[in-house]
């Protein structure tokens, strides 16, 4: 399959996610086209970072909820609703559950007895650890700067 | 004049526990602190109030001065259950903005909260659905199969029924989340089990995902950045253990199931 077609896929499934998070928080139907564009948009800026800049993960998460940010920004403006109505549902398909999992796992791991791939183990749980919370944290301050940035423009608005 | 004192008076009565009850509900849906301080403030700014606003992780102390300084409410109110519903939060931030552009009474505000109180919800069947096709769209993201991602819609149906299921009867929130987290798994790895399920990787950290803490998370940053530090604080540490509680029932799946890598 060619690479753009993949991303495509996958940001279509991002979008399929943030709209059942969006269902699960009780979006009202109006602004779930919203969210579902937004998921979208998170999976198209990451995934593309990640395929043609060769950019790192944490990278790639924190420019798509800055993007994602943005966006929310603009329409939360534009139609008087809180911004976190559309940002929250939308950035979950940024969460790092495959790095959360093998960091998890590689802990289990580790309980188990001392092994000639114990240390193998333990620098790949440090990795996957690291990464999940750095990962985390970048999404999460994408999301915020466009917040502090445009509280007092959205305060007067919504 | 003598009427006019008694409706004044009938007004600062009334609406004080009418902006606590607001903040109430904006705190159990899930708002966080800034938002419910803004919602307040420009409602009592409509009615000319000067509010003193305290928020707790579940509680609001409110103390309402006219114009002229004079102190004419003080109270607090605790909420015990916390449930993520952008709707309530929606509705009200949009009457708070119609209060102040309409010039509305005491009496229409009250009408219109009443009715934001009790928001329509999607029908369940709806939401597990909705919330098991996230989880199989999770699963493609990670590079799972199309059999992987049937089973992870299923896993996260078959959870978050679950989840529902414990929050109705009011069990504890970190245990409704060990237990669903631990259901989620055990579907997926009762697949793996049976073989069906050849690299569960992408289906198991997918099947849980309904579960993160993404509201707390999110509201928790902008607690922390906004100087609301303590709600910040309360909210990271309630998301953590939300966390821990997933990674224990994902724990216990691989112990039962003795699952590798």
């Amino acid at each position: 399959m060619a690479e753009w077609i993949n991303i495509l896929f996958k940001a279509f499934f991002c979008g399929c996610a943030a709209l059942g998070f969006a269902i699960l928080f009780n979006v009202q139907r109006k602004n779930l086209a919203i969210v579902w564009i937004g998921g979208v948009i998170v999976g198209l800026v990451k995934f593309s970072v990640l395929q043609y800049f060769s950019a790192s993960i944490i990278f790639a998460s924190f420019l798509a909820s800055l993007t994602l940010g943005i966006y929310s920004l603009i329409t939360a403006q534009r139609r008087q609703e809180p911004l976190i109505i559309f940002a929250i549902p939308s950035v979950i398909p940024l969460v790092p559950g495959v790095f959360a999992y093998r960091t998890m796992f590689g802990l289990i791991e580790l309980t188990r007895s001392v092994g000639p791939d114990f240390s193998r183990t333990l620098s790949e749980t440090v990795h996957n650890s690291v990464l999940t919370l750095f990962i985390v944290m970048a999404f999460s301050i994408g999301i915020v700067i466009p917040y502090l940035i445009g509280k007092d423009l959205l305060n007067k608005a919504t | 004049m003598e009427e006019r004192d008694a409706i004044e008076e009938t007004n600062n009565s009334a609406f004080g526990p009418l902006l606590l009850d607001v903040g109430i509900s904006l705190l159990k849906a899930g708002a966080s602190a800034s938002r419910i301080k803004i919602v307040l403030s420009r409602l009592a700014e409509v009615y000319h109030y000067v509010p003193h606003i305290t928020i707790g992780s579940s509680v609001i102390s409110l103390v309402l001065d006219d114009s002229d300084g004079n102190m004419m409410f003080n109270r607090s109110r605790s909420t015990p259950v916390h449930g993520i519903d952008f709707n309530v939060i929606s509705t009200i931030s949009r009457l708070s903005i119609a209060a102040e552009e309409k010039k509305m009474t005491l009496q229409e505000l009250e009408k219109e909260l009443i009715k934001s109180q009790s928001p329509q919800r999607y029908p369940r069947i709806i939401t597990l659905c909705f919330v098991g096709l996230a989880g199989a769209a999770f699963c493609y993201t990670f590079g799972g199969s199309y059999t992987e991602m049937l089973i992870t819609f299923g896993a996260t149906f078959c959870g978050l029924f679950v989840k529902q299921q414990l929050t109705k009867s009011n069990f504890n929130s970190y245990l409704c989340t060990y237990v669903a987290a631990t259901t989620a798994s055990f579907f997926v790895g009762l697949f793996h089990a049976t073989g069906l399920v050849v690299s569960p990787i992408d289906a198991f950290s997918a099947c849980v995902l309904f579960l993160i803490p993404g509201v707390l998370l999110i509201n928790s940053f902008i607690d922390l950045i906004d100087g609301n530090t303590i709600n910040g604080i309360v909210r990271l540490v309630n998301a953590l253990i939300h966390i821990l509680a997933i990674a224990i029932g994902l724990f216990t799946t691989i112990g039962i199931l003795n699952l590798k890598g």
